[in-house]
C-alpha cells in the first residue's frame, strides 16, 4: 500500500530493472474469481439474469409482508367509533422463518455492504454460516415445538409445557446448545467478532423460536368485522394470503375487482377494492400472492439442494480421486448406480413414499444429484494428487482432511462451482416438476402446484394457471443456464479459444 | 470386444442389484412402508377382527410380515436365473408353484402348551402309476389326474393355513385386550399397530389370576390346534409337491440344489396380475414416444448446429445460440400443459387430440387410411396413433435438440482449431470439402455418445408428459405403483429403467468404437 502511494505522488524519474521485475506501475492482479466474476458482468444478458434472480430472491425474502391477507394495521373500534385497541395481525402470524428472513434480508446487506475492517470475503462467510445457523435453530426449534404440542402427548410432557417459563427456556436452550456449536467453525480469526456474531443470531434465532411457539391458526374473517364496523384496517400491497380461499372467487380472470367477483353484500362489506391482478385458482385463492410465496420454494430448494449436493459429490469424489484403487473402484459403482437411473424416477420414489415437506425435498433431491459433482472432483483429484506440492503435503505429514480440503480442493473445484449454476437450475426445474406431479411439500404454494392447475381431466384450460407460473419456472430456470453460460465462457480457456 | 461387452454386462448386476436395493430400500423404511395400499383395501366396512384377519392372511400371502431385508433377498432369488434349493415346479397354466414356505411358530406358545406340536413326520406320496397303468389311462389324463391331486391338497392346506393366520390374528387381539386390562396393565406391550411385543410380554410371563385370562387362554389355544392342523396338511402338500405333479422349471445342474431357470417377477399386489404383463403393456409405448423423438432429433440439431458453426457469429449462430438455452431451459411440463391448452383443447384450436394413445373406435379402423363403405375417408389406424402421439413426441423433442444442436456445433468449432484441417486448407482444398469431408466426419464421434445424456432425460421427461397427455406407459405405471407401494411393480419397473439405461450405455460405447478405429476396448 505505502509503495504505491508513494508512486502516485513522484514525479516521473527512471525505472530500475528490479523495480521492474517487482511489477511498478503494473495493475494489481485480481484474484481468479474476481477476474472470472468481473468477465461475467461485461456481458449484459448475464446482468440482466442476475437481476432477475435478485428480484426472485427479494420476493422470496419480503413476500410475507408483501402479500398477506392479515392487515398491516388493525384498530379496533368501540361502539362509538373510538379506537379502543391497535394491532398487527401480519407481523403476529409471521413464522419463525419469515421473521429471520425478513431479519436477515435487511440486516444481511448492510453487514455486507458496510464498510469495516473485516474483509469483505470474510463477512460474506460469516453470513452464510450465520444463515445456516439461524436455519437450523428455527428448524429444530419448529420439530420440537410440534413434538410437544401434539394432541397425544404424555401428561408430564403437557404440564411442563404449560409452565410460563418453559418456552422461553427451550427456545433459549435449543439456541444455545446450536450457538455453542457454530461457534466453532472457524469464519474469521478474531475470536471476540465471531462470539458477537454468533451469540445476535443465535439470540435473534431462539427470540422468533420463542414469539411462534404455539401455531395460531388463520382466519380472515377481517372484511366481514370491518363491515359490522367493529374494525379498520389497512392492508398491505397484496391483501390477499396464498392459503386464503374462498369458493366465490372460483377461477376469476386477471384484473377482476374484487366487487366484481363477489355478490352485491358481500362486496359492499369489504372496504376498499382490491384487484386480483393475475386471477385466482379452482379455490379461490390469489395467483400473485400464491406466486409470491412460491419464490421461496423455488430459491431455496435450488440454493440448499445444490449445496448438499456439492458438499456429497465433492466429499466423495475427492475420496475416488485420491485414493484412486478400490476405494474408486467401490465408490465409482455408487455413482454409476445413481447415474443408471433417471434421477426423476428416483425422485419420485423418494418423493411418493417420504413426508411431504420442503427440508425432506431439498434432502432428497441434494442426495440425487451429488453424482455431477463427484465426477468433475474425482477427474480434477486424479490429475492433481501426483504434482508437487500434494506431495510436499503427504511428506510433511498433513492430516488428509488438510490434504484434501486445504491443498487440493482449492485447485480442483473450479468445474464444480461452474457446473453449480446448472445445478440450480435443474434443482428449481426438478422442484417444479415434483410439484406438477403432486409430489411437492404440502399446503405451500408452489409454481410447478399452480401450472397442474391449469388443465384438467374434462378438458378444461386455465390459461392464466399456465401463462404465469410457467413463466416464472422459465425465466428463473433460463437466467440460471444463462449465468452458468457466462462463468464458463469466463472460466474455461479450451471454450475461449475455440471461439476466436 | 466380446471380452469387453461380457464385462460390462457382468458389471451391470451388482449395479442392477443396487438400484433396485436402493428403491426397496427406500420404500420399505418409509412412513407406512411396503404394501401400505394393502392395509388400505382391507378396511371398509369390516369390525376390527375380521379385517386384522384379513390383513394378516393378505400379508401373509406376500411375506409382507418379514423384514424388509429378507423380502428384498427372497425377490432376489426369484428373479435371478441362477436358484438355489429346491426347483420350482410349473403347471400347464405357466403358474409358477414354489416350495410351501414354512409356517411360523405361534408367538407365546409356552403359555397355554408344553411343547410344539412336532412336525409330523414326512410322510411319502407316490402315484399310483400300475394302477393307471391298468385303468389304461394316456399320459394326458395321468397328468390331469395329478394336478387333480395336487390342486386338493393345495385347497386344504390353503384352508388350515389361513385358518391359523385367522387364529393367531385373533390372538393378537386377544393379547392387546389382555394386556391393556386391569390387573395386568403392561400397555407397553402393544406396539401402537396393534400387534403384540413378544419381549415385553415374555419377560412379564403370564398371569394366570387376571380377568382377562380365560378369553387370551381359549385364543391361545385355539392357535395352537390351528398351528398343529396347518403343519399337518403342509406335510401332506410337501410330500405330493416332491412326488412332482409338474414339470420342473429351468435346467437342473446339481439335482435339488441348484438350478438355471427364467426369472419370475412376481404378481403385482395391486392388480393382481403378473408383473411382466403389465411391463408388456406399458414398456413398448414408452419406447414407441422415445424412439419416434431419437430420429427427428437427429435429424433438425446436427443440420442447424452444422451451421451454426459454419456460420459462427452470424446472425443464425446468436439467434440459434439464444434458441436452443431457451429450449433448454424450457419446463416440459409447460410445454405440455400449453400443448394440450392450446393445440388440443376444443376452445382454441382443437387440432389434436387431448389424450390417449388412439381413437375409441380405433379397433374397427383399417391399418392403413381408406375410404369407408359410407364414401367418406376413414383415417385408419396407424395415422390415429400418429395423430395421438404427434403432441408428445413434440414435447419430448424439443430439450434433446437443444442438447444434440449445442453439442454439433462446440464439436465442429473444436475440430476447426484442429491441425489436419490447417493442413486440407494449405493443400487447397475447397472449404465445402474442408467442413463436409473432414470437419463434419469427425464431429460426429462425440454424438454418439450424447444418445446416453439424452436418453435418460427423455425418459425422466415422458413420465412427465404420460401424465400430461394420460399415456398408459412405464411412467404412469411407475407413478400409480409407487402411490400404491406395490413391491413387485416398483422393483420390476426400477429394473426395467435401470437395465433400459445401462444398456443405452453400452450400445453407445460399442457404437463409438465401431465409429471411431482409434479406440479399442481390448
Amino acid at each position: 500500500m505505502a509503495r504505491k502511494k508513494t508512486n502516485t505522488e513522484e514525479t516521473i524519474r527512471a525505472v530500475s530493472g528490479v523495480e521492474l521485475a517487482q511489477g511498478l506501475g503494473v495493475r494489481e492482479a485480481r484474484g481468479f474469481w474476481a477476474e472470472a466474476w468481473g468477465q461475467v458482468l461485461r456481458k449484459p444478458i448475464a446482468v440482466v439474469s442476475i437481476a432477475w434472480i435478485c428480484v426472485v430472491a427479494f420476493f422470496a425474502i419480503f413476500s410475507p409482508i408483501l402479500a398477506s391477507g392479515h392487515p398491516l394495521i388493525l384498530r379496533e373500534l368501540d361502539a362509538t367509533g373510538a379506537v379502543i385497541a391497535t394491532s398487527s395481525p401480519l407481523l403476529r402470524y409471521l413464522s419463525s422463518a419469515d421473521i429471520l428472513l425478513l431479519i436477515g434480508g435487511v440486516l444481511g446487506p448492510i453487514w455486507i455492504l458496510l464498510r469495516l475492517r473485516l474483509p469483505r470475503s470474510n463477512r460474506a462467510l460469516m453470513l452464510l454460516i450465520g444463515a445456516l445457523q439461524a436455519g437450523i435453530i428455527s428448524v429444530v426449534g419448529g420439530i420440537i415445538a410440534s413434538m410437544v404440542t401434539k394432541r397425544d402427548v404424555a401428561d408430564w410432557v403437557r404440564e411442563m409445557e404449560q409452565g410460563r417459563l418453559f418456552v422461553p427456556l427451550a427456545s433459549a436452550a435449543i439456541g444455545g446448545v446450536i450457538s455453542a456449536v457454530f461457534l466453532a467453525v472457524p469464519t474469521t480469526g478474531r475470536f471476540l467478532v465471531r462470539l458477537g456474531f454468533v451469540a445476535f443470531v443465535g439470540l435473534v434465532a431462539a427470540w422468533s423460536v420463542s414469539v411462534t411457539w404455539n401455531p395460531k391458526l388463520s382466519n380472515f374473517d377481517y372484511r366481514q368485522r370491518e363491515a359490522a364496523g367493529e374494525v379498520r384496517a389497512v392492508y398491505t400491497v397484496i391483501p390477499f394470503s396464498p392459503t386464503q380461499s374462498s369458493s366465490s372467487l372460483y377461477l376469476k380472470h386477471p384484473g377482476t375487482l374484487m366487487s366484481e367477483a363477489l355478490p352485491e353484500d358481500e362486496a359492499r362489506a369489504s372496504a376498499g377494492d382490491p384487484v386480483f391482478l393475475l386471477g385466482t385458482d379452482g379455490v379461490g385463492q390469489d395467483v400473485l400472492s400464491q406466486m409470491l410465496h412460491a419464490s421461496r420454494l423455488s430459491i431455496s430448494v435450488g440454493f440448499v439442494s445444490t449445496s448438499i449436493a456439492v458438499v456429497i459429490g465433492v466429499t466423495i469424489g475427492a475420496l475416488m480421486g485420491y485414493f484412486g484403487g478400490w476405494v474408486d473402484l467401490l465408490l465409482y459403482r455408487i455413482v454409476e448406480i445413481f447415474m443408471a437411473i433417471p434421477v426423476l424416477f428416483l425422485l419420485i420414489v423418494a418423493a411418493a413414499v417420504l413426508p411431504r415437506n420442503t427440508y425432506v425435498m431439498m434432502a432428497i433431491i441434494g442426495c440425487v444429484t451429488w453424482t455431477g459433482a463427484a465426477r468433475f472432483v474425482r477427474a480434477e483429484f486424479l490429475k492433481l494428487r501426483n504434482q508437487d506440492f500434494v506431495q510436499a503435503a503427504r511428506s510433511a505429514g498433513l492430516p488428509l482432511r488438510s490434504i484434501l480440503f486445504k491443498h487440493m480442493l482449492p485447485n480442483g473445484v473450479t468445474p464444480v462451482l461452474v457446473d453449480a449454476s446448472f445445478a440450480i437450475a435443474l434443482a428449481i426445474l426438478i422442484e417444479a416438476i415434483l410439484s406438477f406431479l403432486g409430489l411437492g411439500p404440502d399446503g405451500q404454494p408452489s409454481w410447478g402446484k399452480l401450472l397442474a392447475n391449469a388443465t384438467s381431466d374434462v378438458g378444461a384450460f386455465v390459461w392464466w394457471l399456465a401463462i404465469f407460473p410457467g413463466l416464472a419456472i422459465l425465466l428463473t430456470v433460463l437466467a440460471y443456464n444463462l449465468i452458468g453460460e457466462a462463468l464458463r465462457d469466463a472460466i474455461d480457456p479450451k471454450l475461449k479459444k475455440a471461439r476466436v | 470386444m466380446g471380452t469387453y461387452i461380457l464385462r460390462r454386462i457382468l458389471l451391470m448386476i451388482p449395479t442392477l442389484i443396487g438400484i433396485t436395493f436402493l428403491v426397496f430400500m427406500l420404500v420399505a423404511l418409509s412412513p407406512g412402508g411396503i404394501g401400505a395400499s394393502l392395509k388400505f383395501t382391507a378396511g371398509g366396512q369390516m369390525d376390527q377382527t375380521s379385517a386384522a384377519i384379513q390383513q394378516a392372511y393378505l400379508e401373509d400371502r406376500y411375506g409382507l410380515d418379514d423384514p424388509p431385508i429378507v423380502q428384498y433377498v427372497r425377490w432376489l432369488g426369484r428373479i435371478s436365473p441362477i436358484k438355489f434349493g429346491t426347483r420350482d415346479q410349473v403347471a400347464p397354466d405357466g403358474e409358477r408353484i414354489a416350495l410351501p414356505k414354512a409356517l411360523k411358530p405361534p408367538l407365546l406358545w409356552s403359555w397355554f402348551a408344553d411343547e410344539l406340536p412336532a412336525e409330523p413326520d414326512n410322510p411319502t406320496h407316490a402315484w399310483p402309476t400300475d394302477e393307471w397303468a391298468s385303468q389304461g389311462l394316456d399320459r394326458k389324463q395321468i397328468a390331469f389326474a395329478k394336478s387333480q391331486t395336487f390342486r386338493g391338497v393345495t385347497n386344504e392346506y390353503a384352508r388350515a393355513r389361513s385358518g391359523y393366520i385367522g387364529a393367531k390374528a385373533r390372538f393378537e387381539q386377544a393379547v392387546a385386550h389382555y394386556a391393556k386390562s386391569p390387573g395386568v396393565d403392561l400397555p407397553r406391550a402393544v406396539k401402537s399397530d396393534g400387534k403384540p411385543r413378544e419381549r415385553v410380554l415374555r419377560k412379564a410371563g403370564p398371569d394366570k389370576a387376571a380377568p382377562a385370562w380365560p378369553e387370551l387362554a381359549q385364543a391361545g389355544e385355539a392357535m395352537i390346534d390351528a398351528y398343529e392342523r396347518a403343519q399337518l396338511a403342509r406335510a401332506d402338500k410337501l410330500a405330493v409337491f416332491r412326488a412332482k405333479p409338474y414339470r420342473e422349471a429351468g435346467i437342473g445342474i446339481i439335482p435339488g440344489s441348484l438350478s438355471l431357470a427364467t426369472p419370475d417377477f412376481g404378481v403385482s399386489f395391486s392388480r393382481s396380475r403378473p408383473v411382466m404383463d403389465l411391463i408388456k403393456e406399458a414398456l413398448p409405448v414408452t419406447l414407441l414416444i422415445n424412439l419416434m423423438a431419437f430420429p427427428i432429433i437427429y435429424l433438425v440439431a446436427i443440420p442447424s448446429g452444422m451451421l451454426a458453426a459454419v456460420r459462427q457469429g452470424g446472425w443464425f449462430d446468436l439467434l440459434s445460440g439464444a434458441t436452443f438455452i431457451a429450449l433448454l431451459s424450457f419446463p416440459i411440463m409447460l410445454a405440455g400443459v400449453l400443448a394440450i391448452g392450446y393445440l388440443a383443447n376444443q376452445e382454441f384450436l382443437g387440432w389434436f387430440p387431448v389424450s390417449g394413445l388412439s381413437d375409441a373406435a380405433a379397433d374397427g379402423f383399417t391399418f392403413l387410411p381408406s375410404l369407408g363403405a359410407d364414401g367418406e375417408w376413414q383415417r385408419g389406424w396407424i395415422v390415429d396413433r400418429m395423430w395421438h402421439i404427434a403432441l408428445p413426441v413434440a414435447c419430448l423433442t424439443y430439450g434433446g435438440f437443444a442438447v444434440l444442436a449445442k453439442q454439433t456445433r462446440a464439436a465442429m468449432l473444436d475440430n476447426f482449431n484442429a491441425d489436419y484441417v490447417r493442413t486440407a486448407k494449405a493443400k487447397g482444398v475447397s472449404r465445402h470439402d474442408v467442413i463436409y469431408r473432414h470437419v463434419f466426419r469427425n464431429s460426429l464421434l462425440p454424438l454418439i455418445t450424447i444418445f446416453v445424456s439424452i436418453f435418460p432425460a427423455m425418459l425422466s421427461g415422458s413420465v412427465v408428459i404420460e401424465s400430461i397427455f394420460t399415456i398408459p406407459g412405464m411412467g404412469k405405471l411407475t407413478i400409480d405403483a409407487i402411490n400404491l407401494r406395490d413391491r413387485e411393480l416398483v422393483l420390476a419397473n426400477a429394473l426395467m429403467i435401470g437395465g433400459l439405461n445401462l444398456l443405452a450405455l453400452l450400445v453407445a460405447d460399442i457404437l463409438y468404437a465401431f465409429a471411431d478405429p482409434r479406440i479399442s476396448y481390448d
